[in-house]
């Protein structure tokens, strides 16, 4: 490939460079040997600088100025008589050239004026000044680089094309720089193609090929390196590069999950893993395998780069993987000590202990371990953090806590509905009237489940509802809600000690709310509560029918613990439709609390008819992947999601689960796609996705 | 016009062989603005050697903005040299008034290309319509009602008045004369404190008066004493700004350009060094035809700023009052 064809190469790329086919106009030469041997007339070469250079003993630039007539004039050999004394005796020139070898370029133009003013119409030799011009372009240009004046490098890199040659190795590269600068990785790989094509110095090819591999993957890399040689022993020239090159590609698919790389790349880089002593290749083996949905396994790859001082990201891997691995309570020390070491761990720490704490029933956890979360979550401000603290207290009995936590969470992010709801019910709990009243008129017509918490009405309809849509939601069953930070003042009380989760969801469901219990639903052939006295559904004595309208009852009535000892003496005593019947509203009890494992397991108790174990499977599947989400499960919760959608479309609101979910994941390729779907169909909340990706993105790239 | 002895005096102290004017008041750095000054000054002297070697070290090292204007700081300790890649746009406005006037006379196309696109350039990048009025931004970040509370914040001495009509030619869709009215306009009303003269660094806000701008020392001083020069330059000897200058200087200073405090309107230093009471005697010559003073007659170069600010006027006074050389 000769010099002109990379620049048109890159000329054709340069956008920032209008007019820039005029260039071409008059080439000193066509493209390739073949074309020129045709019709193209042997051009005047001007050897006065071969000539200065030979008399000078300069070695090196006689030989790049040889590779640059060269490139030039592919028909051009060299004087046979370049060592005879010069033909050129006027020693302004001679002086000139020997400037131009010391790179004085503004004595040579006053050189030139000088000689002008003293000789009108002298005119210094075209060769020389063509080099002058591209000296000057060069040293311009190389100006223009270091001031990131990227569209400026490429202005003058197409003004003056001559420069870009192999002699000019820190102006290609600084080229292919401007265009990775301006988003124009491909013409990049077309100034690294001509110099590995084209540019002898090994040093030099090595260097190219290095950066090549710091700003292209992929086909392109894969070209580039094809263009590699072997060195005089037979080895590949760029055979040392090897392991740096299998670092990037697993290092890019760590990143980007759309990538893949092969099981050889895996075996390899684990090999230079295990066998080095830095926590580099182990951190990217930890992102991998963490991306690639193997947690347990990550878990052990950050465990390494963290023993071997990886620091900060690997803490962070290390805290997700645990908890990707269902060892959420393993990784709150380790996330905890690191809390401080950057955004990402201060993250990971929030998410990790909003996960622990939402989840119901309510793990057994060390009061101090809750404790010091508590000040962290009122020193960020974090909204996730308040409202997973109010649900622990919620679930363990301590409502005026959860209100507390609740009531700052709203403070901090007044449109996340789902702190509302738990400040509604905690409300409800502590007849706190006026609060529920306020906040049931906030979300007027934007939350059914809290205006359910006020009108019997609309409990009634949710009731109706119910099995053809999602049940009612659960008070910790949160859609995602990326974390806002508004201000407000801290809570002072920190959750008391756990309390088992069957005594305040007793408690709860069974006291107060019955004071305002709506009136038994008509919907769906079911009976008043009334229809089979407590006494007689103890002793057991109750048809089975009865038993399923006194479970539907109490479902209505929001107390799902009751209702599913209600549904079991139907599915045990009753046979066809009313054991089905009895296994579908256990099912939906036991998701309304939450426990999606075991409301599918209800669902199988018996066999459900076709259309109903459709929608139901689709409620299921909807609700453990909400689940999985607020477990910061991301890996299953998309699972599910993919298993639901092949028995019924993907509403909007679960589309934007799977985007946040592969956004954890950090696959932002995928939850771009996503999030820019939704936003484009006028999904307005899409919109703190993508902004979410940006700031995400733009802080990984730093 | 400036002699050859003048010149030759400038040249071997200020500029170097690469062509860098330095400017060694201030650490050896030089600027935009030096270079403009250093090819303004060398076409005056018709010295087309010295105007290659500046403007070749301009191109190469100032001339590396996107858009096509020059970095205004160059530092020889620093690597990279551009220090600060903003804009000093007076500077700009030199350089491309230098290469227009040697273009033509000298008869080089690419001189007057050159000026041409920076001339374009400053259109776009810093006359600007800011607080109602048609400006001269200092710089093209940092000085905009946009990025500063009290913006636009201007500097009245970088209106090089007589450059204006010449760029005119060169980019007729930039209202410099525009500009040359807003100048005047903003020097009548720029006359601030007891001494009613105008600050170096002026805020001009579209909903307020003119005040010496916020991080600024509030003096008359170094920037804006080059003012009444500029005004003569360009043929302007009937601005109030002028009169009250020169009453400054040859009643209140003894013949010295001062400093003076805009608050207090008190003078802070008094400048005895020739380049500066060159400046005084050039106002005095122009408005009273009072003769330059003997010692003043030539170059004494002493530093970079008062030596430029010396062969402006002197080549001045040469041209349109030589009866004050008598």
């Amino acid at each position: 490939m000769s010099s002109l064809r990379v620049i048109l190469l890159i000329l054709i790329g340069a956008a920032a460079v209008p007019a820039i086919g005029q260039q071409f106009t008059s080439p000193p030469s066509s493209e390739g040997t073949s074309a020129a041997t045709g019709t193209a007339p042997t051009p005047q070469v001007d050897e006065s600088a071969l000539r200065f250079f030979a008399a000078q003993g300069d070695n090196a630039r006689l030989e790049a100025e040889m590779a640059r007539l060269r490139a030039l004039y592919p028909n051009w050999q060299p004087p046979k008589d370049l060592f005879s004394p010069t033909l050129d005796q006027d020693p302004d020139i001679a002086r000139m050239w020997e400037l131009f070898a010391q790179g004085k370029f503004s004595d040579i133009r006053a050189a030139i004026a000088q000689r002008q003013e003293a000789e009108s119409g002298w005119q210094p030799p075209a060769d020389l000044l063509t080099r002058l011009d591209e000296g000057e372009a060069a040293r311009r240009l190389v100006n223009a680089a270091e001031a990131k004046q990227w569209a400026s490098v490429l202005r003058i890199a197409t003004e003056t094309p001559g420069m870009l040659v192999c002699g000019n190795m820190d102006v290609l590269w600084r080229v292919a720089e401007a265009f990775v600068r301006t988003e124009a990785a491909a013409r990049a790989k077309d100034v690294y193609a001509y110099i590995l094509s084209t540019c002898p110095d090994p040093q030099e090819r090595l260097a190219t090929a290095q950066k090549a591999m710091q700003t292209l993957d992929g086909p392109e890399l894969d070209a580039l390196l094809a263009l590699q040689r072997a060195k005089p022993d037979g080895t590949p020239e760029f055979a040392s590069l090897d392991s740096d090159f299998l670092r990037t590609r697993v290092g890019r698919a760590a990143e980007d999950t759309t990538l893949t790389v092969s099981a050889e790349d895996i075996g390899a880089l684990e090999q230079l893993a295990r066998n080095g002593s830095t926590p580099d290749d182990a951190l990217v083996l930890g992102w991998y395998t963490f991306r690639q949905g193997d947690a347990a396994k990550a878990v052990d790859w950050f465990k390494l780069a963290l023993d071997r001082k990886g620091g900060a990201s690997a803490a962070e891997g290390y805290v997700l993987a645990l908890e990707g691995s269902g060892r959420a309570l393993e990784a709150e020390p380790i996330a905890y000590q690191w809390r401080d070491a950057g955004a990402d761990n201060r993250t990971a720490y929030i998410d990790l202990m909003a996960g622990l704490l939402s989840t119901s029933p309510p793990p057994r956890l060390d009061q101090s371990i809750v404790a010091r979360f508590a000040p962290v979550v009122s020193q960020d401000k974090a909204a996730v953090g308040a409202q997973a603290l109010g649900w622990y207290a919620y679930n363990t009995g301590q409502i005026p806590t959860a209100a507390s936590w609740f009531r700052t969470a709203v403070q901090w992010a007044p449109e996340d509905e789902v702190s509302a709801y738990g400040l509604a019910l905690s409300s409800m709990r502590l007849k706190d009237s006026a609060t529920l009243d306020a906040i049931a008129a906030t979300w007027a017509g934007k939350s059914e489940r809290i205006l359910a918490l006020v009108s019997p009405a609309t409990r009634r309809e949710l009731a109706a509802r119910a099995p053809a849509s999602s049940p009612l939601p659960l008070p910790a069953a949160s859609a995602p809600t990326p974390a806002s930070r508004p201000a407000a003042t801290a809570p002072s009380s920190a959750p008391a000690a756990p309390v088992p989760l069957n005594v305040a969801a007793n408690d709860r469901l069974g006291g107060e709310t019955t004071s305002r219990a709506p009136a038994p639903s008509a919907g769906r052939g079911r009976h008043a509560c009334s229809g089979a006295s407590d006494a007689a559904f103890r002793a057991g004595r109750i048809s089975p029918e009865a038993a399923v309208a006194r479970g539907w009852c109490l479902l209505d009535l929001d107390r799902p613990r009751e209702a599913i000892n209600a549904f079991d003496l139907g599915i045990g005593n009753g046979a066809g439709r009313t054991a089905e019947d009895a296994a579908y509203g256990k099912s939906l009890a036991y998701l309304r609390l939450g426990l999606t494992n075991q409301a599918q397991l209800a669902a199988v108790e018996t066999a459900q008819p076709p259309a109903r174990a459709v929608e139901l499977s689709v409620d299921l599947l909807t609700q453990r992947a909400i689940a999985a989400y607020r477990d910061a499960r991301y890996v299953e919760a998309i699972l599910a999601l993919d298993e639901r959608n092949r028995l019924a479309p993907e509403e909007q609101d679960l589309m934007m689960i799977r985007a946040w979910s592969y956004f954890k994941l950090r696959d932002f390729a995928s939850a771009g796609r996503i999030f820019k779907a939704l936003r484009a169909a006028g999904y307005a909340e899409a919109g703190a996705g993508i902004n979410a990706i940006m700031a995400v993105t733009r802080q990984w790239r730093s | 016009m400036i002699s050859p002895e003048d010149w030759s005096a400038y040249g071997s102290r200020f500029i170097d062989p690469s062509g860098r004017v330095i400017d060694d008041a201030n650490g050896n750095i030089s600027h935009s603005e030096g270079q403009g000054y250093g090819m303004l000054l060398a076409f005056l002297a018709g010295d087309k050697a010295s105007f290659e070697r500046i403007w070749t070290f301009t191109r190469t090292e100032l001339l590396i903005r996107d858009d096509g204007l020059a970095a205004w700081r160059w530092d020889p300790k620093a690597d990279p040299h551009v220090t600060d890649i903003n804009v000093a746009s007076d500077g700009d406005i030199l350089i491309a008034y230098a290469l227009a006037l040697a273009g033509r006379a000298w008869k080089v196309p690419d001189y007057e290309e050159s000026a041409t696109r920076i001339a374009k350039a400053l259109g776009q990048q810093a006359i600007r319509r800011e607080g109602g009025r048609l400006v001269l931004l200092p710089g093209v970040t940092g000085f905009s009602a946009e990025e500063r509370p009290d913006g636009p914040v201007l500097n009245l001495s970088y209106w090089i008045f007589e450059a204006f009509p010449v760029l005119a030619r060169l980019a007729p869709e930039v209202d410099w004369e525009g500009l040359a009215a807003s100048g005047k306009e903003l020097l009548s009303l720029a006359r601030l404190g007891p001494a009613k003269l105008p600050p170096d660094w002026i805020s001009a806000p579209s909903n307020g008066p003119l005040v010496p701008a916020e991080g600024f020392e509030p003096v008359f001083g170094y920037n804006s004493l080059r003012i009444v020069l500029y005004l003569l330059r360009a043929g302007i000897t009937d601005t109030d700004v002028q009169k009250v200058v020169l009453d400054n200087w040859m009643v209140q200073n003894g013949g010295m350009p001062a400093i003076v405090n805009i608050p207090t309107g008190k003078a802070l230093a008094r400048l005895s060094e020739p380049g500066y009471r060159m400046l005084a005697a050039t106002l005095a010559c122009a408005i009273d035809g009072s003769a330059i003073p003997a010692d003043l007659r030539r170059l004494q170069p002493s530093q970079y700023y008062p030596s430029t600010l010396y062969l402006l006027s002197l080549s001045l006074v040469g041209e349109k009052y030589p009866t004050c050389l008598r």
